[in-house]
């Protein structure tokens, strides 16, 4: 019983001890330069718990919701489809395997847009004026939860022939389910592209 | 009373088989087997806490340092570590409970047990951090109660309904199992509880693998996970089937006789096959299934009571419940399914030359057997709460005569002057000089064992040189 005393005694203390290690704040600055591209300015998320809030309320019509162009739940066990866990590594390649066709090409990147689920970053691939690709560097994808509206999110709004470049603009249709995420996405993009003008 | 070497035979009642009584003892072997050291032991430890490490790893690795910025994120990375910390746990229960051979020569089933038991405790905290860190950060997260969250995990987290149900049976078996709660339960039903925690296995599978921070992604972290979950059911399915299988069919074991050695013990001698192949070190003892009407879906351990003599078994059984009572009613012939052989309760584990043996009343059934392996010069004091306690006392002082095996009978309640007397450290080491340079075996009731245990370590006597034998499961 001394055993198990010390054992469950050794359980509490380790845990706390990693916790503490890997939340202590004098290590922050080092993994923002560790970010993709770290220059821009960390956008925190302004409004706390409406996106969590809306988000549960839209729930239920995500769980009934199987027309959205998305990959299914049990999709995610599958290892051939999963574009968001790597979402920067198939999508990046597009840019540059494209033919560049005229100088004018170029990629700009938005501000990293915090929210309670994980920071998103977007970076635009414009051609003169017009977006011609959209790449997610970075989603929350920390819990299966979230993970899964991330790839949602990314599978509606990235890509050459996602819903950014047809409409050409920040001003798209939320993601049920996944509000905060979509939000954080378009924060970024907006950024992005008003950075680009 | 205290009756050095003498002669309380006829104070006895009860029937003693000179048939075998006699014989057992006339088949002495002089062999002493071989030690077994303890370093297969620590490289088991070594590998557990080793995977315990490399379990929680994935998560260190995962999470970027200052990452833990807001309390939600902080307690749900504590919810995440001991949700590892208790899938491996988990694993390593049910490994431990494999009955693998290779565990049992290394490790022993009684140590076993103690670390089963530990690591039990140890399982039943992590899961309750688990489940209540876990349901406090993503409450906090989603600024919901946690009452709501926990509906909401329910509702649209796949695998989670199982995943609760999986907490609370293992939180169930884990409270049964406490000490005080277990001895008021019948051993029947706080088996086939335990038993539910198989359950717990498959119930708590899925929801690592869909929510599990770490494990829902594909990859190397992943594939280890499942790669232990599928080593740990080999182990199981070897440990618990196939070998057992292969015993059975190879020993074929039967009830040869049932013989009263006192008013409430019964020995029952079992024949087989194939017997003079038996890989039994005296000590040890077989999960036993008597395949009768009654008795067939439980299984009990018992030590065998004499050593190995290739002809057949014996193992001596105080009545105390309803399945013992039903063994007097074994006839010759019934077949019976032995589980075994388990315990480092064995000469082979002795770690000094000489030993002392302390008995308490049908706790002398391993050590009869033991005395006929330990080198010669052994000494043993064996207590009884009245002469009609003392069991094999024919061939207890049969083996003193032929194996130089000086035996004290001690009789009388624990508050008896004489049991008191020897129950002491000077009384100790009056009796044995050299105790404390001995190992020092103990079988009986707990209040006896933890009673020699304290006054053998006031005689010095280091506690790797005490042996226990124990059939906690």
């Amino acid at each position: 019983m001394r055993r198990a005393l010390f054992a469950i005694t050794g359980l509490a203390a380790s845990t706390t001890v990693m916790v503490v290690l890997k939340g202590s704040p004098g290590t922050t600055a080092q993994v923002a330069q560790d970010l993709p591209t770290g220059r821009p300015p960390v956008v925190p998320a302004s409004a706390g718990p409406a996106p969590a809030d809306a988000d549960r309320s839209v729930a239920p019509s995500r769980a009934g919701g199987t027309a959205t162009p998305r990959p299914s739940r049990t999709a995610t066990r599958a290892p051939a489809s999963r574009p968001s866990a790597s979402s920067r590594a198939p999508s990046a390649p597009r840019t540059t395997t494209k033919p560049p066709p005229a100088p004018t090409t170029r990629t700009v990147t938005g501000p990293v847009v915090e929210n309670e689920y994980g920071n998103v970053q977007v970076q635009i691939t414009l051609r003169g004026t017009r977006i011609v690709d959209v790449v997610a560097l970075e989603l929350p994808e920390e819990t299966a939860q979230s993970d899964q509206r991330s790839e949602q999110v990314d599978g509606r709004y990235s890509g050459s022939s996602g819903l950014v470049v047809q409409r050409q603009s920040a001003a798209v249709d939320t993601v049920s389910g996944a509000t905060a995420t979509s939000t954080s996405y378009k924060r970024s993009l907006q950024a992005a592209i008003d950075r680009a003008n | 009373m205290t009756y050095p070497r003498a002669h309380a035979a006829g104070r006895r009642t009860g029937t003693t088989s000179s048939r075998h009584g006699g014989r057992s003892a006339a088949d002495v072997r002089p062999l002493v087997p071989p030690r077994r050291g303890p370093g297969g032991r620590r490289l088991l430890a070594v590998l557990l806490v080793g995977g315990l490490l490399a379990s929680v790893l994935p998560w260190w690795l995962d999470t970027p340092a200052g990452s833990l910025r807001s309390t939600a994120a902080t307690v749900t990375a504590a919810g995440r570590i001991t949700g590892l910390i208790a899938g491996y746990l988990l694993l390593v229960q049910v490994l431990m409970m494999s009955r693998l051979r290779v565990l049992e020569h290394w490790v022993g089933g009684e140590r076993i047990a103690r670390w089963h038991r530990d690591v039990g405790a140890t399982l039943l905290v992590a899961v309750l951090a688990h489940v209540s860190l876990i349901l406090v950060g993503y409450a906090d997260l989603e600024d919901n109660s946690v009452l709501t969250e926990a509906g909401v995990l329910l509702r649209d987290h796949e695998d989670m309904v199982s995943a609760f149900a999986a907490a609370g049976i293992l939180v169930l078996v884990g409270l049964t199992s406490v000490r005080a709660i277990r001895t008021a339960l019948p051993y029947e039903l706080w088996h086939a509880l335990h038993l539910s925690s198989y359950a717990v296995l498959l119930l708590g599978f899925g929801h690592q693998f869909s929510n599990g921070a770490q494990l829902f992604r594909p990859g190397p972290v992943r594939t280890g996970w499942i790669a232990m979950y599928a080593l740990v059911l080999a182990a199981l399915l070897w440990g618990r089937v196939v070998a057992p299988l292969t015993f059975n069919l190879r020993h074929r074991l039967r009830v040869a006789d049932v013989v009263a050695e006192s008013p409430d013990t019964i020995s029952i001698y079992l024949t087989g096959d194939r017997l003079e192949r038996l890989e039994l070190l005296g000590g040890q003892f077989f999960r036993w299934r008597f395949l009768t009407r009654g008795c067939w879906w439980q299984s009990h351990p018992f030590s065998v009571s004499a050593a190995t003599n290739g002809r057949w078994l014996r193992l001596t059984v105080k009545v105390v419940g309803a399945h013992t009572a039903g063994l007097r009613d074994l006839e010759a012939g019934t077949r019976v399914w032995a589980e075994g052989p388990s315990g480092t309760f064995t000469a082979a584990h002795r770690t000094r030359e000489r030993a002392l043996l302390i008995a308490g009343g049908s706790g002398i059934t391993p050590i009869r057997a033991m005395l006929e392996e330990l080198p010669p010069g052994a000494a043993l004091i064996y207590r009884a709460r009245t002469p009609a306690d003392v069991l094999l006392q024919r061939e207890l002082d049969w083996l003193a005569e032929a194996r130089d095996t000086a035996i004290w009978y001690v009789v009388g309640s624990r508050d008896d002057p004489g049991p008191r007397q020897v129950m002491s450290p000077d009384g100790l080491r009056r009796l044995v000089p050299d105790v404390a340079k001995r190992d020092v075996y103990l079988c009986g009731p707990p209040g006896l064992v933890e009673q020699s245990v304290r006054v053998l370590r006031r005689a010095g006597v280091p506690r790797r040189q005490i042996h226990l034998a124990t059939f906690e499961l």
